[in-house]
C-alpha cells in the first residue's frame, strides 16, 4: 500500500514539474510493452531492468503497465492472428528459422503467436506514444494538473498519514 | 543511469541466488523421492542430495530403492552418483543427462527402516495394467498345484465336509443363466404379442376385400384400384422386412454366440476342480508333476521380475503424447521452424552401472535412453548387463523395452549360469525332499511381449546332480520308487512356456524326469486317486443335479415356442403378399378387359382400328 501511494504521490509530483517529459514517456513507453506483452517473458526482464537502471519514471512505467495490461486482455486476440501472420510470412521463414536454431533468441519465445504478435504492435505503438506522451504531459501541466490537485482524490491523499511519512522520509534522504 | 537502480538490481540477484541455494535441493529431492516411490510402490529414498547450478551437476551419496514385496529390504541400492544435465534444455523444463555413473549397485539389501509407502488414491484406483494381469493368472496358476499331496493321498474323504466348505458356484450360475433367459424369453414373447404387424395385416386384408373387381367397369377406376393395391404391396414388402428383422434380433439374442453349452460344463469342471483342490488330490500326468515339483521355485521369482516391466509399459504408455497443443487465451500458439527442441521431458542417454548381486557377482554394463517419449527421442530403452563372480558363475540381462510403434514391445533375455547346487533342493514338492550332494545350476528366461501378446520360455537345468538320500532313508514305496528313478540321474532340464497367443493366459512346465514320477506314483497311489475323484466327481454332479439338462428342455421348448410364433407371423405375411399379388393379377386383367372392350366401342363407331 505504502509503496501504490508513494508511487502516485511520485508520480502527481513528476507530472507537476519535476521530471522531464522525456523521463515521464520513456515510462510510459516501456510499461506500455510489458503490458502489451505477456509478463512473464524474457523481453520484459530486459524492459524491467532498463525501468530500474534509466532515469525513467517508475510511477509512469507503472500506470501504463495498469492501462495496458487491461487493453491487451482485450486485444489478445487480435495479437495472436497478427503473430500467426508474421510467423507464416514466407519472406520471414529463414530469419525464424536461423533465431529459433540459436538458443538464445528461442529462449524469448519470439516463435508464440501472441509473444510475436503483442511485442510488435508494441514496439510499433512506442513510434506514436512517445511524443504523444510528451506533448500530454506538456498539456497536463498548463491545463489539467490544477484541477487534479483540487480533487477530493488528491487532498484525501495527501492528508493521509502515509503521505506525510513519505514526505518526511523524502526530506531526510533529499 | 541510476546508481540506486543498479545497487538494487546487484541485491535482488544475490538474494535469488541465496534462495534458490537454500531451497532448491530439498525441494528436487523430495518430488524425486515422490514420484519414484509412487512408480515403484515402495519407499525410494535419495541421501545427500545435491544440486549445482553453475556447473549443472546432480550427485548424490546413497540411492534405496525398497521392496514392494517385502519393505524391509530394498529391491537394490547405490551408492555415489553424478550426472551432468544439459542448460538449454532447463530453459524448456526438460531435463536431458548425456551420462550418469552409477557405483555400488546392490541387489536385495536389508533396509534399517520400513520403506513402506502410502500410494494415493488416484494411483491406487488405476485399471490393472496388461502385464499385472499376466502376474496374477500366473501367480494362481503356480499355486493351483504347489500344494498336492502325491504321496499321502487321502482315500477316506470327507465329501460332506469338503462339500460345505467348497460352496458350489455352478448350481447358482446356472441358475442366474435361466433366470436370464426366462426375462429374455418374456421379452419375446410380449413382442409378438405386441407387434402391429397382425393388426396392419388384417388392415391389408380388409382393404383387400373391399376392391370388388367385378364391380369395376370403368378403365379408370381399376388403375386407380391398382394404384392402391400397389400401395398395399409395398405396405406388404416392409412388413416382411420386419418380420424378417425379427428373426435376425431372436437368432442374434439366442444364438451360439450368447449362450453355450460349454460355458456350462466349464462352470462345472471348475467347481469339480476346486474340490479337487481343496481335497490335495493330484491328477497325475507330467504336466501337473513337473509344475508341482518345479513350477513354484522357477515360476515365483519370474513374475516378480515381471513386475519391473510392468512398471516400465505404465509409465512408457502414459507419458506418450505429453505435449499438447494447447491454444488459450494470453497462451498463443508455438510455432516449430526446426525439431531442435523436440526434446522429451525427461531423457537419460546413458547409464553405466557396476555394482554386485547378493549372489557376489561382479554385475557391470550399460542402460540406454530411458526417456518419457520414446517417439522423441526415437530410440528405445536397452539395457546390457553382465558380470562373473567366483567358480564360473556368470549372469546376462539383456533387452529392449520399445514404445515407437503403436504396440509396445518389450523383450528380455535372461541366463545365471555356474551357480553351486550342492546342500540345495532343487524342489520344495515333497516328491522330491532330498537335497544334492553336487551339481552346478543354469537359468535362462527369454520373454516378449507385443501389446497384449505374452510369450516366454524358461529353462532350468541342474547339472553334475548327485542326490543325498542321507543314512536311513524313508521305507515309504512310493520314495522307494522315486529314490530308484533319480538316482541314476545326473541332469535335469526343466522348461517352463507362458503364453497367451491362442488365448487365455497358459503355463506349461515340463522336465526330463516327469515321466520317472509318474510312472513311479501310477504303480502306487493312482488307484486311490481315481477312488477318491469318482467320489467327488460323483458329489459334485449330484449336487448339481440336473439343472444342465432343466435348463436346455427349458430353453429348447420356449425357444420353440418363440420359433412357431414367428412362422405363424411370417406364414400370415406370406399369405397376404400372395393375396395382394392375385388381386393386382386380377386388376390388371380387367383394366385389360376394359380398355379391349373401350377401344372395339371406338372401332364400331368411327371404323377406324386401333
Amino acid at each position: 500500500m505504502f509503496l501504490i501511494l508513494k508511487y502516485v504521490a511520485k508520480l502527481l509530483k513528476a507530472l507537476s514539474s519535476e521530471a522531464s517529459p522525456n523521463q515521464l514517456a520513456g515510462g510510459f513507453i516501456l510499461g506500455m510493452i510489458i503490458g502489451l506483452t505477456p509478463v512473464l517473458s524474457v523481453h520484459n526482464l530486459i524492459i524491467l531492468i532498463l525501468i530500474i537502471i534509466l532515469k525513467v519514471n517508475i510511477g509512469m512505467a507503472i500506470l501504463a503497465f495498469l492501462i495496458f495490461s487491461g487493453i491487451a486482455y482485450l486485444a489478445d486476440p487480435l495479437f495472436h492472428s497478427f503473430g500467426i501472420w508474421i510467423l507464416e510470412n514466407d519472406g520471414l521463414q529463414d530469419t525464424w528459422t536461423s533465431m529459433y536454431n540459436n538458443e538464445l533468441w528461442a529462449i524469448t519465445k519470439f516463435y508464440n503467436t501472441v509473444v510475436i504478435g503483442s511485442f510488435i504492435s508494441a514496439l510499433v505503438l512506442c513510434v506514436p506514444m512517445f511524443p504523444l506522451t510528451k506533448v500530454g504531459v506538456v498539456q497536463y501541466r498548463k491545463h489539467i494538473h490544477e484541477k487534479v490537485m483540487k480533487t477530493k482524490f488528491a487532498k484525501a491523499l495527501k492528508g493521509t498519514k502515509l503521505y506525510s511519512v513519505y514526505q518526511t522520509v523524502a526530506r531526510v534522504r533529499g | 543511469m541510476r546508481i540506486k537502480g543498479l545497487i538494487f538490481l546487484a541485491i535482488i540477484t544475490a538474494l535469488g541466488f541465496l534462495i534458490s541455494w537454500i531451497s532448491i535441493d530439498p525441494i528436487v529431492e523430495s518430488e524425486i523421492e515422490y514420484q519414484a516411490s509412487i512408480a515403484n510402490g515402495a519407499l525410494v529414498e535419495i541421501d545427500g542430495f545435491d544440486i549445482d547450478l553453475i556447473d549443472l551437476k546432480i550427485r548424490w551419496d546413497r540411492l534405496q530403492v525398497a521392496n514392494p514385496e517385502n519393505t524391509m529390504s530394498n529391491s537394490f541400492e547405490t551408492g555415489e552418483m553424478e550426472l551432468d544435465f544439459l542448460f538449454w534444455p532447463t530453459w524448456w523444463e526438460r531435463v536431458i543427462v548425456e551420462d550418469i555413473i552409477f557405483k555400488d549397485f546392490k541387489m536385495d539389501t536389508e533396509r534399517e527402516t520400513d520403506g513402506y509407502f502410502e500410494i494415493p488414491e488416484d494411483e491406487k484406483n488405476a485399471e490393472p495394467s496388461f502385464v499385472a494381469q499376466v502376474i496374477g493368472d500366473m501367480t494362481s496358476e503356480i499355486s493351483r498345484n504347489a500344494n498336492m499331496e502325491f504321496t499321502n493321498i487321502k482315500t477316506n474323504i470327507n465329501v460332506d465336509s469338503l462339500m460345505s466348505k467348497l460352496n458350489l458356484q455352478a448350481p447358482d450360475k446356472i441358475d442366474s443363466l435361466r433366470n436370464g433367459l426366462s426375462r429374455n424369453y418374456q421379452k419375446w414373447d410380449s413382442t409378438f404379442a405386441n407387434t402391429k404387424i397382425n393388426k396392419e395385416i388384417a388392415d391389408i386384408e380388409k382393404t383387400i376385400n373391399a376392391i370388388d373387381v367385378k364391380k369395376i367397369k370403368d378403365p379408370k377406376k381399376a388403375i386407380e384400384a391398382i394404384k392402391n393395391v400397389q400401395k398395399l404391396a409395398k405396405q406388404v414388402d416392409s412388413l416382411k422386412t420386419r418380420a424378417q428383422n425379427l428373426k435376425n434380433d431372436f437368432q442374434e439374442d439366442f444364438g451360439d454366440s450368447k449362450f453355450s453349452v460349454g460355458r456350462i460344463d466349464n462352470w462345472i469342471q471348475a467347481d469339480f476342480q476346486r474340490a479337487m483342490n481343496m481335497a490335495k488330490l493330484p491328477t497325475i500326468d507330467p504336466g501337473n508333476i513337473a509344475q508341482s515339483l518345479f513350477g513354484e521355485n522357477l515360476l515365483a521369482d519370474y513374475s516378480g521380475y515381471l513386475e519391473y516391466v510392468a512398471i516400465a509399459r505404465k509409465y512408457g504408455s502414459r507419458l506418450v503424447g505429453e505435449d499438447k497443443d494447447k491454444i488459450e487465451r494470453y497462451e498463443g500458439k508455438d510455432y516449430k521452424f526446426s525439431d531442435k527442441y523436440d526434446w522429451p521431458k525427461l531423457w537419460i542417454q546413458n547409464i553405466d552401472l557396476s555394482g554386485e548381486t547378493k549372489t557376489a557377482i561382479q554385475l557391470a554394463g550399460q542402460i540406454t535412453n530411458i526417456s518419457s517419449d520414446q517417439k522423441k527421442t526415437k530410440e528405445p530403452i536397452r539395457f546390457d548387463l553382465g558380470g562373473k563372480g567366483d567358480s564360473n558363475r556368470s549372469m546376462t540381462l539383456t533387452g529392449e523395452f520399445n514404445y515407437l510403434g503403436d504396440e509396445p514391445r518389450e523383450t528380455i533375455n535372461f541366463t545365471y549360469d555356474g551357480f553351486g547346487l550342492k546342500g540345495t533342493k532343487i524342489s520344495p514338492s515333497e516328491l522330491l525332499p532330498y537335497p544334492l550332494k553336487t551339481g552346478t545350476g543354469e537359468v535362462s528366461a527369454t520373454v516378449s511381449i507385443i501389446d497384449k501378446r505374452f510369450d516366454s520360455e524358461i529353462g532350468y537345468k541342474a547339472k553334475g546332480i548327485a542326490f543325498d538320500f542321507g543314512q536311513n532313508p524313508s521305507k515309504d514305496r512310493i520314495q522307494q520308487l522315486i529314490r530308484d528313478a533319480v538316482s541314476s540321474t545326473d541332469q535335469i532340464n526343466v522348461t517352463a512356456l507362458v503364453d497367451n497367443l491362442d488365448g487365455p493366459l497358459k503355463v506349461k512346465v515340463r522336465s526330463n524326469v516327469d515321466d520317472l514320477f509318474v510312472n513311479a506314483l501310477k504303480s502306487t497311489v493312482s488307484k486311490e486317486v481315481d477312488r477318491a475323484r469318482q467320489k467327488i466327481e460323483s458329489r459334485v454332479r449330484s449336487e448339481i443335479g440336473n439343472r444342465k439338462e432343466q435348463l436346455l428342455a427349458f430353453k429348447n421348448e420356449k425357444e420353440a415356442e418363440i420359433r412357431k410364433e414367428y412362422e405363424r407371423l411370417e406364414n400370415r405375411v406370406n399369405e397376404e403378399i400372395k393375396k395382394v399379388e392375385e388381386k393386382k393379377e386380377e386388376l390388371e386383367k380387367k383394366k385389360k378387359e376394359l380398355e379391349d372392350s373401350l377401344k372395339n366401342n371406338i372401332k364400331d363407331r368411327i371404323g377406324i382400328d386401333w
